[in-house]
């Protein structure tokens, strides 16, 4: 066995509080999608754990199944980006005040 | 590989995907920041090869590194962000989204060790057992049999995902005068 059982989940959860932390924190809308990146890679990383622990291939399967949806999300997230950049310039989470009441 | 080579190749990508994962979301040039989130692509990637998971490894490295992580840099460039260095980089909770990022990890780890010991060890049979048995199946045989056979129906739904996604990402991205 390469890794303790607990070592993998340590790190994917890890790795998923740096996510949350740049997705509150950051206020560039580009790096917020390039965090929650970071929190589907760490789920990856725990659903491959599993996978290998239990000597079951529907952990990758689910992992694939995510990476797909990362695409997707990515696609449909960054083309928002730049619809929002030709009305105001920018990035910046805080000038997105439209729907605030 | 012996395991002991291995085990500090493991332990090695693991310290390496936290380090680049901090870095990535500090910095403050958003193009730096890409490239350090390649870096924990890459590391992750090989956290997949040491699990045994080569093909996720594979289409991590092409997917996320290749595809998805290139698209953030061309938007990244076609945008040209103003003034991007003179704004602050964190908003004003900061220390709020720490915090919360401290109490996700803090629960996935309580979820873990709370775990039930059902069959034997912590996460399940023991993998020499199990293996001992008969010849390793390939992982790509079995990611393949289980795509195309009980997964059938979920991977043709994800297929009809990235589609919509294609046309609703054209849609936004073209605007409203472009066309027609």
């Amino acid at each position: 066995m390469i890794a303790p059982p607990g070592t993998i989940l340590a790190l994917s959860a890890i790795l998923f509080g740096i996510g949350v932390f740049g997705f509150l924190a950051r206020r560039n809308i580009i790096l917020m999608f390039v965090s929650a990146e970071v929190m589907l890679n760490a789920v990856n990383l725990s659903l491959v754990g599993f996978s290998q622990q239990l000597e079951d291939p529907r952990g990758q399967v689910l992992a694939l199944f995510v990476i797909a949806v990362a695409a997707a999300e990515a696609g449909v997230g960054l083309g928002l980006v730049i619809a929002l950049n030709r009305n105001k310039p920018g990035a910046d989470v805080g000038d997105l005040t439209e729907l605030k009441w | 590989m012996t395991s002991f080579a291995a085990q500090a190749t493991f332990y090695y990508m693991a310290a390496a995907s936290v380090v680049s994962a901090l870095v990535a979301v500090t910095r403050k040039n958003p193009v730096h920041s890409m490239l350090w989130v390649l870096a924990l692509f890459l590391h992750v990637a090989g956290i997949f090869l040491l699990l045994g998971a080569e093909f996720l490894a594979a289409v991590q490295v092409i997917v996320y590194a290749g595809a998805i992580l290139i698209f953030y840099l061309f938007v990244v460039m076609l945008l040209d962000l103003p003034g991007e260095e003179a704004r602050p980089r964190f908003g004003r909770h900061w220390l709020l989204a720490a915090a919360a990022g401290l109490s996700f990890a803090a629960l996935a780890w309580l979820a873990q060790a709370e775990m039930p010991d059902r069959v034997g060890g912590r996460l399940g049979p023991a993998v020499g057992k199990i293996a001992a048995e008969g010849p390793p199946r390939g992982s790509l045989r079995d990611i393949g049999e289980a795509l195309f056979g009980p997964f059938a129906l979920p991977f043709e739904m994800a297929s009809l995902v990235l589609l919509a996604a294609i046309v609703g990402a054209v849609a936004l991205a073209r605007g409203r005068g472009a066309g027609s």
